[in-house]
């Protein structure tokens, strides 16, 4: 302990170099924690993108494919439902409630998605959180469009403005529905998931672009249908994209899996979202690696940092050790007192570094719930972080043996007396 | 008078040397206060090593109160020197980022022995520590509280000779104390070591060049006689 405090001393003695050796690994433990935190949760936070979701229905394909344009709205899919299909799985008894999804169109780069109330009251992200509207309230009318927080932040929109859709998903050499302009009536509270990015029409909306459409072209002259007229006609629609399935009870999820997957009316598949989103997580864990080994060489860089400022400080230090080997230290103390030395800073980085943390967790917070749907909690290192901690002190202990073993090695060179 | 330290037959040479230092026979008694006049090149800092059990001569015998430090362990050998011997140097003595007051106890934290010491004459290290200092002239109680760094050369050499006293060792080795010192300070500084060493019924052995300073002392002896190796001195 009486060493502890001599190093303490010492190091004081040289105050600014030991404050920015202090500084230097109080930044890469902070960088090292924040990889680490974002990471969990922004595995937690994508895997929460889409929750209370038992089942997600498209065309047979591939799961990674249909979790893709269902959820995340990227990619398109190879093929439809046919409307009787989502009727009788709507219908099913073990099914509590259905959400159709019809995709296809787009605005100015973001995705239309058709559907219908069942969507605001039903469809579920984060921890189960329902969909908020910030403004205005969900479609009624046909031509009603309901905008994702981002979509009307980008764009300006505000209520009652009105948009053109566009058919089909790229951003240029869009064929416009301009004959049937919408009305925005809604703009949803932001949620850090790809609802932000969509813009929501209702199924009949949907269809009424559509329903003069012949071979994925518009009508000219006499065939052309206006958007009063398609009013009149009959807009349930022939096919939609996808449906999300709330059940009854979970228990039934694998049996309707199975019961879905094996439907004969046409080709289907049911994946379970959680299940799905963890293969596709799976997809980006090299970057996510890649993310903490380099925090991980960052926090080895201020380590060196430390040995090199220890290192250095020795040959100053001769005199230093020489009065202490004279009043009785011996060698194995001045050992002991470069360990100190090291993990005083270390121990000392890796706290300030906890409260850098803490207070960057505390100011970012807000914005980063808000714009990136990544939730940060200020609490206690989880026990992984500990570890992590843990294994910088070993790694600053052991690294401290370097200078320590040369402190040896001089202070039995030089014995009681300095040469300088 | 018993004898403290006893040197026999005693060679040294560093490793593919020749021998730096070859004394027959030399004695300190306890309670002996000795000048040992040794200009640079005369093996002084070298004998002095030999004497801490800092390193180990090549032939002949090293005793320090009975005890034959060849025959100890290099850890042992530390353990003894810090248990029985104090030392005081040319100067920057003192660790200048502790206070007055934690130099002076510095070997209380080393040597079990002398901690004990100190506590049985003053009741406790501080108050040992304490004592010590104002009888070499720094009694003023804020002193001890100040950085050692702060002090000027003449403190600094008496706080030196208070950390060299403390918890009584019975060798006090002097390596060159008073040469950064003015020729007023240095008698009153000797004399203050004189009666503190008395006082703690330790011997001195005070190494110098100064041949002006030998009167002084009980005791005085030239390197250069006693060390038959000793090369005539290189200017």
């Amino acid at each position: 302990m009486y060493l502890f405090r001599l190093a303490l001393a010492s190091l004081s003695n040289r105050r600014f170099t030991a404050f920015l050796t202090v500084l230097a690994i109080a930044l890469s433990a902070c960088l090292l924690l924040a990889v680490e935190r974002v990471r969990t949760e922004a595995k937690a936070s994508f895997a929460s993108t889409i929750s209370g979701t038992d089942l997600v229905v498209g065309a047979r394909s591939g799961s990674v494919n249909l979790l893709l344009y269902s959820v995340f709205r990227i990619g398109n899919a190879t093929n439809n439902i046919r409307w009787d299909s989502y009727t009788q799985l709507a219908e099913n008894p073990k099914v509590k409630w259905a959400i159709p999804l019809s995709l296809g169109d787009s605005h100015r780069g973001y995705r239309v998605l058709g559907t219908n109330q069942a969507y605001f009251e039903h469809y579920h992200y984060g921890r189960n959180q329902a969909l908020k509207l910030s403004e205005g309230k969900p479609f009624e009318d046909i031509y009603d469009v309901v905008l994702g927080a981002e979509v009307a932040e980008a764009l300006h929109y505000k209520l009652g403005d009105h948009i053109v859709l566009a058919h089909g998903v790229s951003t240029i050499s869009l064929v416009e529905h301009g004959d049937k302009p919408f009305t925005v009536v809604g703009i949803l509270a932001r949620t850090g998931t790809p609802v932000d990015r969509t813009l929501h029409i209702s199924l009949e909306g949907m269809e009424a672009l559509h329903v003069d459409w012949q071979n994925g072209a518009p009508a000219r002259g006499e065939g052309k249908i206006s958007a009063e007229q398609a009013r009149q006609l009959d807009l349930t629609p022939k096919a939609i994209t996808a449906v999300l399935l709330g059940l009854n009870s979970k228990v039934a999820t694998f049996g309707l899996q199975r019961a879905i997957n094996e439907y004969r009316g046409e080709p289907l598949m049911a994946i379970l979202p959680g299940v799905a989103l963890q293969e596709l997580w799976s997809l980006m864990g090299t970057a996510e690696q890649a993310l903490f080994i380099v925090s991980l060489f960052v926090v080895l860089t201020g380590l060196i940092g430390m040995l090199t400022a220890i290192l250095t400080s020795l040959n100053e230090r001769r005199r230093e050790m020489a009065i202490l080997r004279s009043v009785g230290a011996r060698p194995w103390h001045i050992f002991s007192l470069l360990v100190a030395e090291a993990f005083a800073l270390a121990l000392a980085g890796v706290v300030s570094g906890l409260a850098l943390l803490y207070v960057a967790i505390a100011i970012a917070q807000a914005p980063v719930q808000a714009y990136y749907g990544l939730y940060l909690p200020l609490e206690w290192p989880s026990r992984y972080e500990w570890t992590l901690l843990g294994g910088i002190l070993i790694a600053a202990l052991l690294m401290g043996c370097v200078p320590a073993w040369r402190a040896y090695r001089q202070s039995l060179a030089d014995g009681l007396s300095v040469r300088l | 008078m018993s004898v403290l330290i006893e040197l026999n037959d005693l060679g040294f040479a560093w490793p593919g040397q020749p021998e730096l230092l070859d004394i027959p026979h030399f004695q300190l008694q306890r309670g002996e206060t000795l000048f040992l006049k040794g200009p640079s090149g005369s093996g002084k800092t070298t004998l002095l090593g030999l004497l801490g059990g800092v390193n180990k001569p090549s032939r002949g015998m090293v005793r320090l109160l009975e005890q034959d430090l060849t025959t100890l362990s290099a850890a042992r050998r530390d353990h003894f020197r810090v248990d029985h011997t104090g030392y005081i140097f040319q100067q920057f003595n003192l660790l200048p980022f502790l206070s007055v007051q934690e130099n002076v106890e510095l070997p209380c934290h080393f040597s079990a022995l002398r901690s004990q010491r100190a506590k049985e004459r003053h009741g406790s290290q501080a108050e040992a520590a304490r004592a010590l200092l104002s009888a070499l002239g720094l009694g003023e109680r804020a002193l001890g509280e100040r950085r050692a760094g702060v002090l000027s050369i003449g403190q600094q050499q008496r706080v030196a000779a208070a950390r060299a006293l403390i918890g009584q060792p019975e060798l006090v080795i002097a390596d060159e104390p008073t040469s950064a010192l003015d020729a007023d300070t240095r008698e009153a500084f000797l004399n203050l070591l004189f009666a503190e060493c008395r006082a703690a019924g330790s011997s001195l052995l005070f190494v110098s060049h100064d041949q002006g300073l030998a009167s002084l002392f009980d005791r005085s002896l030239s390197l250069l006689e006693l060390n038959r190796a000793a090369r005539p001195a290189e200017v």
